[in-house]
């Protein structure tokens, strides 16, 4: 049984990514989504887990989530060390940053377990077309944001961006991954869009035989938007 | 003010000229003027009473509805509704409404205000009175999520104006800090729920403690009457309240709640009145309560307000029924890269009587031109509700019709009821022509054209299948 933890689903749920998870749900016959909200004791504190998932929230959201978090910062740490697969979506990433600096320079502490801060622009929405890589796979999506993260992840980042930024406009370097933490800017949802990347994240949480719902029409789909984001005359912005 | 008249002036002219083009000139003359002044809004006159009317969906019906009530109570109403609804629009209407020695020839503005540009309008623009139909998600790449929209209103938010706002919307009627309110709201009915089935519903935490909250009744997404158990927190009791609604007889009841402001002014402000119901679907009764409560407010006589609605319908190019040898056929637009908007229409689909099939064409135009066009707003709209047994067929056309195939089979619509293709006129090929199964073609604001082709399409497939004639009968409704 493979167990998926969902963080504070009541508020981090922006921008269609619960679907990630609805779509490993239809994908994977013996699993188990486990819901948590913020009154609840994170599941991962006492107990294994397979995958913990966060998907985007809110700026306000972010301060409520970090509060939450704080207490378990070091068990987090200790999972990450142990190989714990993350997927942390959005602005998700940056509550495990060292902080958040609003435009007035003021900061919000992050958990600290990343090398990475973000600086938010509220009044400046990004957005941008994404094409990037990890390992051989190619990884299509979208970003659609208020903040970027600055700091080196050149040893640590997710995806290596082909087209499109990285965590910020400068660079070349999407996400970060710390072991089997992973954390992006990505927004797809990125294992609907992205069947290959979701058959190496399945991998990865030690499944075999792989078939993923509605697999043709999902590799159709990629196939159709990875021409259109391989090809120099789309406009990314 | 050399600047200003500067502006003013070759604003004027910019008019004008366009207008000898044959020309709107709704929004170039304003932008001229700002470009010339920046803070143009704030020097040129204005009418003394301005009505602001912003909010994510249903804007543009209760500006219309107001400007319409208050040209039949003989008021010389000035309005943005032909033109755009940031700045520069407004700042065109101003223009519009002086003289050459900036005097207003207006007594009383009605402002359609887009939600985004309160920044740039509420420093020089102080409304009166300001109506906020609701607050959702919208564009994501525009709008974010609607605590973005709800802090950047809030920011710039006059203290003076009197806020007319939707009780049974959780995030509006938390507008303005020390600003006075009314509410509007409607009476709990018996399609509500305790639980919201969309996917979307953005206030499940009590903002002052973050507890669950709970509701006493959920309509749709976060719209309905909740508390939370935790702190006592509950949603604001409505000044006024639809009562009662009547489908047969075309009637709702609104009731005047008896709080201190009513009992001051005199008891018989505290009764309850029937209006016209202007269009049979839950949002535009929203609209039909926020606008009776502004004219209320405005001070204007209930029975003037009752022959108002008397005259109104809600129709247009949102929706267009006919029938075509006996098939009826139903063009609805559902505003895409906005699930809210799409997932009432498709709310409003399958709880209509009756087997449908349906054309979905919600791309969107632009970004098929020059760029690949953000997606994830799929996957926040309720495509479930299209899985339904009365909807036998799910026919979609456009440039990204395989990502809506794809998002449709992970709602559970079984595959044997989709079609898709990438021309959208051939989408009309695979119709049944059943008379037993209504037609609808869904479809983008900007695609309306392809939509109207498509529709004759459907129209010519019917009639070189029958060759009957056609009887066309508009008849009014939707689900916004």
């Amino acid at each position: 049984m493979l167990k998926i933890e969902v963080l504070f689903p009541e508020i981090c749920n922006l921008f269609g990514n619960m679907y990630n998870i609805k779509y490993l749900e239809k994908s994977v016959q013996d699993i188990e989504i486990i819901y948590t909200s913020l009154t609840d004791t994170p599941k991962f504190v006492d107990e294994k887990v397979d995958m913990i998932y966060m998907a985007p929230m809110t700026e306000n959201s972010q301060e409520l989530v970090i509060e939450k978090l704080k207490p378990y910062t070091d068990k987090i740490k200790e999972l990450i060390e142990q190989n714990q697969l993350f997927l942390v979506i959005g602005n998700a990433l940056e509550i495990f940053g060292k902080y958040i600096e609003n435009e007035d320079g003021s900061r919000i502490e992050g958990l600290g377990i990343t090398n990475l801060y973000a600086k938010r622009d509220m009044m400046h929405r990004y957005n941008s077309l994404f094409l990037g890589k990890i390992e051989d796979i190619k990884i299509v999506g979208f970003k659609s944001q208020f903040a970027m993260s600055y700091g080196d992840n050149s040893s640590n980042y997710l995806f290596d961006a082909l087209k499109g930024p990285g965590i910020n406009e400068e660079s070349k370097f999407e996400g970060v991954r710390i072991n089997n933490f992973m954390g992006t800017y990505v927004l797809g949802p990125i294992l609907v869009l992205n069947p290959d990347f979701t058959k190496y994240f399945l991998k990865l949480m030690g499944i075999k035989d792989i078939n993923l719902a509605y697999e043709e029409e999902a590799v159709s789909c990629y196939k159709i938007r990875l021409k259109e984001f391989e090809n120099p005359e789309t406009n990314y912005d | 003010m050399i600047k200003f008249y500067i502006a003013l002036y070759t604003a004027k002219i910019v008019r004008t000229m366009l207008k000898i083009l044959g020309r709107k000139a709704t929004f170039f003359p304003g932008r001229v003027a700002i470009t010339i002044c920046k803070d143009f809004l704030g020097k040129i006159d204005k009418p003394k009473q301005i009505i602001g009317v912003t909010g994510t969906n249903g804007k543009t019906t209760v500006c219309n509805l107001i400007i319409d009530a208050l040209n039949k109570n003989n008021y010389k109403v000035l309005d943005n509704r032909l033109g755009s609804n940031i700045d520069a629009g407004i700042a065109a209407a101003f223009i519009s409404g002086v003289n050459i020695r900036n005097k207003t020839k207006y007594e009383i503005a009605v402002l359609e205000i887009d939600e985004r540009s309160s920044p740039k309008v509420f420093p020089y623009v102080k409304p009166t009175y300001l109506v906020c139909t609701n607050l959702f998600r919208d564009s994501i790449r525009r709008n974010a999520h609607p605590e973005f929209i709800l802090n950047i209103i809030n920011k710039n938010l006059p203290v003076e104006t009197k806020l007319i706002l939707n009780a049974d919307d959780l995030i509006s009627s938390s507008l303005g800090t020390t600003n006075e309110k009314t509410y509007f709201a409607i009476d709990k009915l018996d399609t509500d729920k305790t639980e919201s089935d969309n996917i979307i519903n953005d206030v499940r935490i009590c903002p002052k403690c973050h507890a669950k909250l709970k509701y006493n009744y959920v309509r749709y997404h976060h719209i309905g009457n909740a508390y939370c158990p935790n702190c006592g927190f509950k949603s604001p009791k409505p000044d006024y309240a639809v009562t009662k609604i009547d489908f047969e007889k075309n009637k709702i009841a609104v009731k005047r709640n008896g709080n201190e402001k009513f009992a001051q002014k005199g008891a018989s402000l505290m009764g309850e009145k029937e209006y016209k119901l202007i269009s049979n679907s839950i949002f535009n009764i929203y609209n039909e309560a926020a606008v009776i409560a502004l004219l209320c407010e405005l001070g204007m006589e209930e029975e003037n307000i009752q022959k108002v609605f008397d005259e109104e319908n809600i129709v247009g190019s949102r929706y267009k029924e006919e029938k075509v040898n006996g098939i009826k056929i139903v063009s609805h637009m559902a505003k895409g890269q906005n699930p809210i908007a799409c997932s009432c229409v498709f709310d409003y689909i399958r709880s209509e009587k009756g087997k449908k099939e349906i054309i979905l064409l919600l791309f969107d135009l632009f970004d098929a031109k020059e760029s690949s066009e953000n997606i994830t707003w799929l996957y926040d709209c309720d495509f479930e509700f299209l899985n339904s047994n009365d909807i036998d067929k799910i026919i979609i056309g456009g440039p990204r019709a395989q990502d809506f195939y794809l998002r449709l089979l992970i709602a559970g619509v079984p595959k044997e009821k989709l079609v898709f293709t990438e021309e959208p006129k051939e989408t009309a090929n695979y119709l049944s022509l059943d008379k037993e199964k209504d037609i609808y073609i869904l479809f983008e604001l900007y695609d309306e054209q392809i939509a109207n082709d498509v529709r004759a399409e459907v129209k010519n497939r019917i009639q070189n299948s029958t060759k009957d004639k056609t009887e066309e009968q508009q008849i009014s409704g939707g689900a916004n």
